[in-house]
């Protein structure tokens, strides 16, 4: 620490400088977080570990612990429940789960939509109607493929610094206005798209972040 | 739905001359000193969280721009420094700039005894609210002197002069002395 300009006309204030830093250097100090420091150490000591022989194996499992760095587009049929309902919402959140803690969260994994996009053709019966390719804000990881409600589902995987987002998107949604919502901490945001899609983003990251993607994704 | 810039590449694995493995425990020894600096720094503790985050994702992501016999523990704060500013520019948050055109004020201040006392037996809210009134850029350099930063790296890690550094922490000091004793 800097010693505190001595003022040899004026001791107090010299004094005084000496206190305040006294309780500066006790009150800056914070421990980090137990979770912050559990998601570093996961993004960043595994993963940088992972090399060599040892990364053909530990990567996926890194991957997986560090998706807390990722946000997933998911794409599905229309679910034979209402995508609007509890379960719904519920099963959302899920499939944002397993695809953030799965130790191969991506099948396919590439930041060109134009890679990603066609690898689900031929493995779902539809063309999933996302169009944004990513950027430096939300950047694309990849995609795979994830089950809604019994249907197949087309998952796609952006970063967003060390969060995830999930947006699901359902064919032959009912009409429904536009709402948030929180469920198990993570926020939701689900609103109807043209052609009968209905979209759901999940994620742990903030409102504005979400919102941000949503508008992207419009 | 809008098309975007062409997305940049990941950088998941960390390169560079040193093993990456190594570096990334001796940046995570940091964690703490990082995160106390930035909560001090953002309005709430998840904003502080996503610059520690960023800091380590930038760092970690781009070693190679850390030269050998660099000081690992400056240069992650340099780049905590950068965090914050880009979120706040996110935010749209107005960052005050230090004035450093005002001179350093007179030394005519009295501080007897009793006004040293209440210094002695500081309340934690009492200093959090004095260091709120700083401008982020006095409270940046006063929290790294706090620290333990001495002149010349506070100056590297802030890039200014260090006889700038000099003179901020003097205003900053200037200010919460004011503070403490509730002048205005």
């Amino acid at each position: 620490m800097t010693e505190p300009r001595t003022d040899e006309t004026n001791p107090g204030v010299a004094e005084a400088d000496r206190l305040i830093a006294e309780a500066l250097a006790d009150h800056v100090r914070l421990p980090a977080p137990q979770r912050l420091r559990d998601q570093l150490a996961a993004r960043h000591v595994v993963v940088s570990r992972a090399r060599g022989p040892w990364r053909s194996w530990i990567a996926p499992f890194a991957l997986g612990a560090a998706a807390a760095a990722a946000v997933a587009v998911i794409v599905v049929r229309p679910p034979a429940a209402d995508p609007g309902d509890t379960a719904g919402l519920d099963e959302a959140v899920g499939d944002h789960l397993r695809i953030v803690s799965a130790p191969r969260p991506l099948d396919v994994e590439s930041n060109d939509m134009h890679n990603v996009k066609p690898w689900f053709t031929g493995r779902l019966d539809f063309v999933p109607p996302v169009s944004f390719v990513g950027d430096d804000e939300f950047v694309l990881r990849g995609g795979a493929l994830a089950v809604f409600q019994g249907h197949k589902a087309a998952a796609f995987v952006y970063q967003r610094r060390l969060h995830t987002i999930t947006l699901l998107v359902h064919a032959d949604a009912a009409a429904r206005p536009r709402d948030e919502t929180t469920s198990r901490g993570f926020h939701v945001i689900r609103w109807a798209a043209s052609g009968g899609f209905g979209l759901a983003l999940v994620s742990d990251i903030g409102w504005d972040d979400l919102r941000q993607l949503e508008d992207r994704l419009r | 739905m809008m098309l975007s810039r062409k997305p940049r590449p990941l950088a998941v694995v960390a390169d560079g001359a040193e093993p990456a493995g190594s570096l990334a425990e001796q940046a995570l020894a940091y964690v703490d000193e990082l995160y106390g600096l930035a909560r001090h720094l953002c309005a709430t503790p998840s904003d502080a969280e996503d610059i520690v985050q960023e800091t380590y994702a930038r760092a970690l992501g781009g070693v190679a721009r850390l030269t050998p016999g660099s000081n690992l523990r400056a240069w992650l704060f340099r780049i905590l420094r950068n965090c914050f500013i880009d979120q706040a520019r996110r935010k749209k948050i107005l960052l005050e700039i230090a004035d450093d055109g005002v001179g350093e004020r007179a030394g005519s201040e009295v501080w007897d005894t009793a006004a040293l006392d209440q210094l002695r037996y500081l309340a934690a809210a009492d200093l959090e609210r004095a260091l709120a009134t700083l401008p982020h850029e006095l409270r940046f350099i006063v929290l790294l002197d706090a620290q333990g930063f001495h002149e010349a790296e506070i100056a590297e890690i802030a890039r200014c002069a260090p006889g700038t550094v000099k003179s901020r922490l003097s205003r900053a000091r200037a200010r919460l002395r004011d503070v403490l004793r509730g002048e205005p």
